[in-house]
């Protein structure tokens, strides 16, 4: 859930790298998902309008524990950390060690945590 | 500190205590990246890694969730998937990941990915994407 989703297309295509997929108009909103750049066709991450007041208190509940909403595996995690920092990214959490994983931890702006990992 | 913050170091301590030996199963788990291709015994790997058999088999389940064989084995199959969307022969791309036995590849591919490698290599070659398939 994204609290304004022309931001989060922003963030999670010209910072995340992924590629938008749809963007239909739906009301004052629109039906957008952005796709990974190696699997166009593969799994689709819903960029969902925050358009429901309960789930707004969660989200925000999610946010003050400092909870992921979602996460992402990447293939080196120290390299990610440090091309997002040049693109402004602040980091809650640096690559920090979890057993076999290495995680890392940034907010998207649009009132979610999303968490990196690489194992 | 944020409550998840404390969780996650709470989880790091309970889980992984000692760290020289989450290195080790790291390492471990490296070594069968770098060579899948070939024969990769348990007794050698557990050996690279100082540990017995039964105690390095415990602790890799511990970290990865699988025995080192179900890792080997999952690394394999998803080689194998990318060397079949470069449109490689069957055949070739059962010894190119380290399996002896092209009945037992076949049969192994099929559980992990739903179809045959015959029919994904197809199904990868028709739509001309991996990801789809």
């Amino acid at each position: 859930m994204v609290d304004d989703q022309k931001k989060a297309l922003r963030f999670y295509t010209e910072v995340l790298g992924f590629i938008k997929k749809r963007d239909i108009p739906m009301g004052e909103h629109s039906w957008l998902t952005v796709v990974g750049p190696k699997e166009p066709d593969g799994t689709e991450l819903l960029l969902e309008p925050m358009g429901f007041e309960p789930a707004r208190v969660f989200q925000k509940a999610l946010f003050d524990a400092g909870i992921p909403f979602t996460m992402f595996q990447v293939e080196d995690i120290q390299a990610e950390y440090l091309r997002l920092q040049g693109l402004g990214v602040v980091f809650k959490m640096p690559p920090t060690p979890m057993g076999p994983s290495t995680i890392a931890l940034f907010a998207d702006g649009c009132g979610n945590y999303i968490q990196i990992f690489q194992v | 500190m944020t409550f998840y913050e404390q969780e996650v170091r709470r989880l790091h301590a309970l889980m992984y205590p000692r760290p020289e030996l989450t290195r080790r199963i790291i390492q471990a788990k490296e070594y069968i990246d770098r060579n899948f291709q070939g024969p990769v015994g348990l007794s050698s790997i557990a050996g690279n890694a100082f540990l017995s058999k039964f105690h390095f088999l415990r602790l890799f389940k511990l970290h990865y969730g699988m025995t080192p064989h179900q890792y080997l084995t999952a690394v394999r199959l998803r080689e194998a998937r990318r060397l079949l969307a470069e449109g490689l022969p069957v055949s070739q791309v059962c010894g190119a990941v380290g399996f002896d036995s092209i009945s037992s590849f076949k049969g192994l591919f099929k559980r992990y990915w739903g179809r045959t490698p015959s029919m994904l290599k197809k199904a990868i070659l028709e739509t001309g994407v991996a990801g789809k398939v």
